[in-house]
């Protein structure tokens, strides 16, 4: 059967209601006389709660209830974030700070009330009087010997440390013609989803159960794990993800809030409704990178680096995360760091540190924004210290196409994907060379004109044998599809997976609708609903194509070969010789077809037609597990000039050559790239989270927390290279992949416009700010080398 | 973040929002376009007990020529003075500047009166209300008086007014010039200014007659800078004057630092802009 929708360019379906303003999100839900909860948050980084006075909270207007820790003590289980890591202290996770608080946003207390606007009324009566512990506002601090700890109880804010090794690294790097390395930032980041954070708990009296719907994208996990807390079984804990503005890992984690409207629900048996203002969802939101990366990589005089260390020290904030931990991002860091490359020796070692700040946590890219970022640097500082062009230090180093499958030194598997074919591709569709004419000339009228390229590979739709988090007990490597035709013909297929903007109503229902023959249109996808399946965890790590797509090719087949037995009585003809398409079931090279209401109906509604046995019900379940996943790949090349009166960076040119394997919708796969590149660009030259020493956060709104608009984000190409996986399907997840490989790109690219200046690209984002003091740096010294 | 209870007033008049505000005894503040208020009010950095809506005050808003000067009602919309005619030919810097303001959906709403009475160290109006030398037509419980522009900025976010003053028209004298040139360097399209400048020459054969020159996103507030304008009268154009005006501006501003750019940056980039500035108004005529 010739697919015909897999690979085609359809409109998303989600989008006509999202543009239409006729979405359901979170806080749309209209339960009935909902209560709203404001709740007080900490503006100390580090104290000692020593008094709680709620008296006068009380009995101001509207309020119905005032909770602190202490009130509601037995009515949870605190969430552990276990692992079975070892160096790691899993902080728990309670609803509101206690005993002490360890970051500014921290929920201290919560107010419920009648309306938002009393609950707000009402926080300014609750008196906390706070002792100060002192603030860890820098991770580099916080490791020291005498620096306070964060969580007395792990005896150490260092909450998590690992080494991965491979060879003997220090005598390669000896031994190495060339040696590059450097002292690498990334900055903290907010994820910034364009809907903040926002639940509703839906009280059902009669069954003592309660609805959430939440804007999360792990729904499934979410439900587990308030169900365990709170000893409410499944069936009557339901956790949907509706409509959700994005997440981009922001949303992706088990959340303080969620814990506490379950809890206030059942206490006062009554619908409450919280969604964070933007200062919340900014200042309380999990974050994302925050690392420095001490780096050397050793290359032999061909150009082939034989060798790569790092230290990395990730400033993970004040609490590990549910379910990832809080080694999530940083460890990750040292596990791609090798990246495509085929590097001989490795030591990687990574301390992930607590400090006053909110958990950083999943972030789209994790850890490989700034892995790809070093190891891109190092790439283009070895190419510059041995006279080899960017891109043929890279083809010296990049895993080709007979070595796959390849182990890199850190221990990851690439299965074959087109790594040398992406980075081709995008020479080519950039003019590679061409660009390098261009650029002599503009240097020749001393312009700062440059040109960078990031090639990078991700693990994605990681099946059961490998944990999406180190040592995390929860199963991430299966998705369930279930998929019924009801009596009326309709086809609704439900999944577990919980789409957030990546449009899986529109691809599922693609395969859906050509592995099963139904209508495109026919196919009503229902997704992050935990009533649905049995057990799910949700969109996240690039697995819902995969995952999801895998299940519903599998539970699509299984449903056709029922239609087809049913069709074989209906029409008289063999099975075999019954080809289901466009929601009819054929005798092959025949006008004689039977369409699904009628199949439905000889099935469910007419006694006569087929014999009892053969009333088969029409529906069909799979759990897809691919086992090990599969490897995703791109190459970003980035053409930009910095303006040396503004310090301004313009982007020229943007060329995005990326291998997804089989694409379902080109569309959806274009728009996802636009969309990561423009996050990238973000972390690249825009978006910092400035926490003073006191722990403050300096940029909490969106004047000072600058992102990219669509003035600063310019037009892309996008070449895809299709080669296909070995998971079902041969799809590859490519979510993430914008995020990875702009930053780097761009990093070498301003690199490289400002080289002839002899100074260097280390720090992410390169505002105006870095890039003025840069050109400083090389007037200063320019003017010590005239002095000489 | 919603803010604190407060009471609403929508009166049609002046006289009425001017009673209104008496009456809220120091506690009143007065609604316009909304656009910078609401914020404050939503972080409760603000939280003034009477709020007085002037959008139903239909006289205020208008763009009309008085002889030598134009004159604009305090509820003009960024909006109608970015597209007014008027503005274009007699104001031109204006006009220049006005597409620089935030985002069209906030020019839709922001109003003139408001922009200068919220006083923003880096918005544009402000600067211009200086750059022009206007005057500010202000109605109090105690009837109208006029404010030159000049003493109506005290400081970041703090204008001259009493509680119960309402700005009424700003009034524009029209510069005579033979060339001009707005610049501004924001992070990102319509961002406030990380620094900005604004410049014209008149000009007698190759001699500099007269200058006008007006900064912001430099300082506490926006600043005209007389001084250069006086060293600048009288002397010979020649290539070196777009650098020497540069030096001049430079040295007689001294920049504020803050979490988008380091004092010396902004420093660095009102030179610059200055330099370009001083080019494009050398070279233009209009
Ligand atoms: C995202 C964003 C970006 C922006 N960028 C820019 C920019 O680049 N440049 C720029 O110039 N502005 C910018 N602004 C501000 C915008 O121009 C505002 O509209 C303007 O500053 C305030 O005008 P308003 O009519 O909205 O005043 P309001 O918000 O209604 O009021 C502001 C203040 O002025 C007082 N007030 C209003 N009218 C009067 C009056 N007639 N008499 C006395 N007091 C009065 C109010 O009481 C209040 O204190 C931006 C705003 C936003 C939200």
């Amino acid at each position: 059967m010739r697919p015909r929708n897999v690979g085609a360019p359809i409109k998303r379906t989600e989008d006509p209601r999202l543009l239409t303003g006729r979405g359901e999100y979170s806080a749309d839900r209209k339960p009935d006389r909902p209560l709203h909860i404001a709740f007080l948050r900490s503006g100390q980084p580090h104290a000692r709660i020593a008094r709680i006075d709620t008296a006068a909270a009380q009995t101001s207007p509207g309020v119905v209830a005032v909770f602190t820790a202490e009130c509601i003590t037995g009515d949870f289980k605190p969430v552990i974030p276990f692992s079975r890591m070892p160096n790691y202290y899993a902080t728990p996770i309670v609803p509101l700070a206690t005993g002490k608080v360890r970051y500014v946003g921290e929920a201290v207390a919560a107010i419920i009330a009648t309306s938002r606007y009393l609950a707000e009324d009402a926080l300014e009566l609750i008196e906390v009087d706070y002792e100060p512990l002192g603030a860890l506002a820098r991770a580099e601090l916080a490791v020291a010997g005498d620096a306070a700890l964060l969580h007395e109880e792990a005896g150490t804010n260092v909450l998590i440390a690992r080494e991965f090794k491979k060879g003997d690294v220090a005598a390669d790097l000896k031994a190495a013609a060339v040696r590059v390395g450097g002292r690498f930032e990334m900055t903290r980041k907010a994820p910034l989803a364009m809907e903040p954070r926002s639940y509703t708990a839906e009280y059902d009296k009669r069954r003592d159960a309660i609805t959430l719907y939440t804007s999360s994208n792990i729904p499934g996990i979410v439900r587990d794990a308030i169900s365990e807390s709170l000893d409410l079984p499944g069936h009557r804990l339901r956790v949907v993800a509706p409509d959700v503005g994005g997440s981009f890992g922001s949303k992706g984690s088990l959340y303080p809030e969620e814990l506490l409207i379950c809890i206030a629900a059942r206490k006062l048996g009554r619908s409450l409704k919280w969604t964070a203002d933007r200062l919340e969802d900014v200042s309380s939101s999990s974050q994302a990178f925050a690392e420095i990366v001490d780096a050397e990589m050793g290359f032999d005089a061909n150009g082939v680096a034989t060798s790569l260390q790092a230290d990395v020290i990730g400033d993970v904030g004040a609490y590990s995360i549910y379910p990832w931990t809080c080694g999530l991002e940083p460890v990750q860091v040292v596990s791609f760091l090798p990246g495509p490359y085929k590097i001989a020796s490795y030591r990687g070692a990574v301390r992930g540190v607590a400090t006053c700040k909110p958990p950083t946590g999943p972030y789209r890219g994790v850890g490989r924004p700034i892995s790809t970022f070093v190891a891109e640097r190092l790439m283009d500082l070895g190419g510059k210290a041995l006279g080899l062009d960017p891109l043929e230090i890279r083809r010296r180093n990049l895993v080709r196409a007979e070595e796959f499958p390849y182990r890199i030194a850190s221990g990851i598997i690439w299965d074959k994907t087109g790594f040398v074919e992406c980075l081709d591709a995008a020479a080519e569709a950039a003019g590679y060379e061409h660009l390098r004419v261009q650029q002599a000339a503009a240097r020749k009228q001393g312009r700062l004109f440059g040109i960078g390229i990031a090639s990078y590979a991700e693990l994605t739709g990681i099946g059961s044998r490998i944990a999406v988090a180190p040592g995390m007990p929860i199963n991430t490597g299966s998705e369930t599809a279930k998929i019924n035709i009801d009596s009326t013909g309709g086809v609704t297929a439900a999944f577990g997976v919980a789409s957030h903007g990546q449009g899986l109503e529109t691809t599922l229902a693609q395969i859906v609708a050509d592995d099963l023959g139904a209508r495109f249109e026919d196919v009503r996808v229902i997704q992050g609903d935990s009533d649905e399946v049995p057990m799910s965890t949700g969109t996240y790590a690039s697995r819902s194509a995969v995952l999801g797509g895998g299940a519903a090719k599998h539970a699509s087949r299984i449903l056709q070969d029922k239609i087809k037995r049913v069709a074989s009585h209906l029409l008289e003809a063999n099975q075999d010789d019954i080809e289901v398409s466009d929601g009819k079931a054929a005798v092959i090279g025949t006008d004689r077809a039977v369409t699904f209401k009628q199949v439905a109906k000889a099935v469910y509604s007419d006694m006569k037609t087929l014999p009892v046995e053969a009333r088969e019900e029409l529906t069909a379940t799979y759990t897809y597990d691919p086992i090990n996943g599969t490897t995703a790949a791109a190459t970003h090349i980035a053409v930009v000039e910095v303006d040396p009166a503004t310090c301004f960076v313009k982007i020229l040119k943007y060329v995005v050559a990326e291998d997804c394997g089989r694409i379902i919708n080109p569309m959806i796969v274009d728009g996802q790239v636009h969309g990561g590149v423009a996050q990238g660009i973000g972390a690249a030259l825009f978006e910092e989270l400035i926490y003073d020493d006191d722990g403050q956060l300096l940029s909490a709104s969106l004047v000072d927390y600058v992102i990219p608009s669509a003035p600063e984000v310019p037009a892309m190409d996008v070449i895809h290279i299709e080669s296909e996986s070995a998971v079902a399907g041969g799809f590859r997840g490519m979510g993430e992949g914008g995020t990875i490989g702009a930053p780097a790109a761009i990093a070498n690219a301003i690199a490289d416009a400002l080289s002839p200046l002899g100074v260097d690209v280390s720090i992410l984002p390169m505002t105006p700010e870095r890039i003025f003091r840069l050109m400083e740096q090389a007037r200063f010294n320019a003017r010590g080398k005239a002095d000489e | 973040m919603k803010p604190a209870k407060f009471e609403y007033v929508a009166p049609a008049t002046v006289d009425a929002a001017v009673e209104a505000l008496r009456a809220a005894n120091g506690e009143g503040k007065v609604l316009a376009g909304g656009q910078s208020l609401l914020p404050l009010l939503n972080f409760r950095m603000t939280r003034p007990a009477v709020l007085v809506d002037l959008n139903g005050i239909k006289d205020l808003s208008f763009i009309e020529l008085r002889g030598d000067r134009v004159a604009i009602g305090a509820l003009t919309r960024h909006r109608e003075i970015e597209q007014s005619p008027l503005i274009g030919s007699k104001l031109p810097v204006m006009a220049a500047a006005m597409r620089y303001v935030a985002h069209l959906a906030i020019r839709n709403r922001g109003t003139i009166g408001g922009s200068l009475s919220h006083a923003d160290p880096a918005a544009e109006l402000p600067m211009l209300s200086l750059f022009y030398g206007a005057s500010l037509l202000v109605q109090g419980p105690s009837g109208r008086r006029t404010v030159a522009a000049e003493d109506f900025f005290v400081d970041a976010l703090t204008n001259c007014l009493e509680p119960e003053e309402i700005v009424v028209e700003i009034e524009f004298p029209i510069l005579q010039h033979d060339g001009w040139a707005f610049e501004e360097v924001a992070r990102r399209f319509g961002d406030f200014a990380l620094a900005s400048i604004a410049v014209s020459v008149r000009r007698r054969a190759s001699t500099i007659e007269d200058v006008r020159v007006a900064v912001m996103g430099v300082a506490d507030t926006p600043l005209r800078l007389k001084e250069v304008e006086a060293k600048l009268r009288d002397i010979a154009i020649d290539n070196q004057t777009p650098d020497r005006f540069s030096g001049l501006v430079t040295s007689c501003v001294s920049a504020n630092g803050d979490l988008h750019a380091s004092a010396e940056y902004r420093h660095h980039l009102l030179g610059r802009l200055a330099r370009r500035a001083m080019q494009t108004a050398l070279a233009t005529k209009g």
